[in-house]
């Protein structure tokens, strides 16, 4: 199992190599609906952010709650302003989506590990279902700054739950779709795409992020290719410290020893996908 | 250590033989081995730690789901994923240790050796300054909750530890007990310090759309804001019986939380969930403490346990 993970040029974070983590308060700026259930919120924090793609922010909404809500950092602005992508599924994501622009939440982040950008001459080849492709947009626009270029698919259910296709395409990258009933791109899985976008890579490094069954399915033809593959997730989570360990996935633990409940909050949400023990874990979230 | 904003108002207590410079203590099972809020919550207004409940050996804990959330609180049934004894000493009290807290170590056993075994190795332990007997978690197939039920078992796996140890001995009591004043009776008797109160109810949720519960282990243990008349009303029961020096908790959010559970008895209380969902807490309802003893003309914040007046507040 170590070779591909030699193969993507790096061990599994430590939380020591992270940015230090701060509750801060963020105030919604701008909102933008991009589908009937699902918006990109934009909030100003009180104080500069440094987050790394893949990491994700515990969000306090008043009425949203007792507990907080964790959300991956879609895109980091210039000046400091920070992203997230939120589609509606219960008390929580309903509070976040109807706060009037003006008004203020704590942010307790950036928490959790990282997408690590491929060594040079591996092509990033990214699958994403629906909400899960928030995490890339900020990858893509460290790519981009590098003057690299990867292959984005992104899958959903309906032409609608494409989010943010646009963005990639100013990152320049080769963004290719797929939807469940045929109303844009391929119709089928997003999985489909995958044999193509990895012959077109060459030599390809896998990143996904989105529902179980697509993480599965990528992990599968990541393994039989033999391409390294790093994956995003995420559980039902109470306080994204490590404490609380409700967010926990089966896995084989980083160093390589037996397998273990590992937290998707501080051991991850970022894996390399052969730590995770697919045949036990995947649940439902 | 600082006392931050109380120039005026000593914050210290004494409970079980520890004076703790704050009445606030981290409760077990939220606050990691210790170390792990150092980033975003004010160490200086905790008063000491009572990390996650240990066993001998590590053990992997219950199946995923492990939470959800109800109003104004959460259930868990984490099923006391732990690391061990021996790795805790090894690797995660030091980390604690050299943030200068108090640390009460918590301890989990399946059976009564098992509670004897862990005092003898933490009585031998440096950096360890108390023991809470977990004799009351609702999510283990084995001991847990049993242990915490019954006067008699109570007793019994208080006095192995009493006999393990010189250190404190402080059993967390659980709430399903029909007589905790009782169970408290019972284990001073065997030799316990203080008593801490409560651990999490029994609780479950079910998703009616799926028919199924919400939770692997199917019961868990409901923790917040919603617990906290109920703990309270617990924690004047046992504290009136005076035998023992009562550690409060359940639900604190705030100062005025806090000052509850000090009213009725408790002489010192602890902060869970609600590390969960603000590591401000700490700073917030230790100040609002300093803030109330002053407005009070309280000169020592430990003047205020049990200190609720006759009649009602009209």
């Amino acid at each position: 199992m170590t070779s591909s993970t030699e193969a993507a040029g790096r061990p599994a974070p430590s939380r020591a190599d992270l940015l230090p983590r701060a509750d801060l308060a963020a105030t919604l700026v701008a909102r933008d609906q991009l589908s009937p259930d699902a918006q990109l919120l934009r909030f100003e924090s009180e104080a500069p952010l440094r987050v790394l793609p893949g990491q994700f922010a515990m969000v306090r909404v008043g009425g949203g709650g007792l507990l907080r809500r964790p959300y991956s950092y879609c895109d980091l602005l210039d000046d400091g302003a920070f992203t997230l992508l939120v589609k509606e599924v219960g008390v929580g994501t309903r509070a976040i989506m109807s706060l009037p622009v003006g008004a203020e939440v704590s942010s307790l982040g950036p928490l959790g590990t990282t997408f690590e950008l491929p060594p040079p001459d591996r092509t990033p080849v990214i699958v994403a279902g629906g909400v899960g492709i928030a995490p890339f947009v900020l990858f893509c626009r460290r790519l981009a700054e590098t003057g690299r270029r990867g292959i984005v698919l992104l899958g959903g259910r309906r032409r609608p739950d494409l989010y943010l296709r646009d963005a990639f395409e100013r990152f320049g990258m080769d963004v290719r779709v797929a939807t469940e009933d045929g109303s844009a791109g391929h119709h089928g899985f997003v999985t489909a795409l995958l044999d193509a976008a990895l012959a077109d890579a060459g030599q390809p490094a896998l990143y996904s992020c989105g529902p179980t069954g697509m993480l599965l399915k990528v992990a599968e033809l990541a393994t039989a290719a033999g391409v390294p593959h790093q994956v995003s997730i995420e559980r039902r989570m109470g306080c994204g410290m490590g404490c609380c360990l409700g967010c926990v996935v089966w896995a084989r633990s980083p160093s390589g020893g037996p397998e273990e409940y590992l937290r998707s909050c501080t051991e991850g949400p970022v894996f390399e996908a052969e730590t995770i023990a697919w045949d036990r874990d995947p649940h439902p979230l | 250590m600082s006392e931050p904003g109380a120039a005026t108002v000593d914050m210290g207590v004494e409970v079980a033989g520890l004076r703790l410079p704050t009445p606030l203590i981290a409760a077990s099972g939220t606050f990691g081995y210790g170390d792990e809020y150092r980033e975003v919550a004010d160490y200086d207004c905790i008063g000491a730690i009572s990390v996650k409940g240990l066993y001998l050996e590590p053990r992997e804990g219950c199946p995923p789901p492990r939470i959800w959330e109800t109003p104004s609180g959460m259930l868990n049934a984490i099923g006391l994923q732990e690391v061990g004894i021996r790795r805790f000493l090894a690797d995660k009290l030091p980390a604690v240790r050299a943030l200068g807290k108090i640390v009460i170590a918590n301890i989990c056993g399946s059976s009564l050796e098992e509670y004897g075994e862990l005092s003898r190795i933490l009585d031998q332990a440096e950096g360890v300054s108390a023991i809470e007997v977990n004799i009351s978690c609702p999510n283990v197939a084995e001991g847990g909750i049993e242990f915490g039920c019954d006067p008699d078992m109570a007793a019994r796996a208080t006095e192995v530890v009493r006999r393990g140890t010189r250190l404190p001995v402080i059993p967390k009591l659980s709430p399903s007990a029909s007589d905790m004043a009782a169970v408290a009776r019972r284990v001073a008797e065997a030799g316990a310090d203080a008593v801490s109160l409560i651990n999490t109810i029994p609780a479950m949720a079910v998703d009616v759309e799926t028919r199924r519960p919400r939770l692997a282990n199917v019961v868990g243990g409901l923790s917040g804001p919603a617990v906290r008349p109920i703990a309270v009303r617990m924690v004047w029961e046992v504290a009136r019986g005076g035998r023992l020096p009562v550690i409060g908790m359940g639900g604190i959010a705030n100062a005025g939380d806090a000052l509850e559970f000090l009213l009725v008895g408790a002489a010192a209380v602890q902060i869970g969930t609600m590390n969960f969902v603000d590591p401000g807490v700490w700073r917030r309802t230790y100040d609002g403490l300093a803030a109330y003893c002053r407005r009070h003309e309280v000169a020592a914040l430990r003047d205020l346990t049990g200190a609720m007046r006759p009649g009602t507040a009209g």
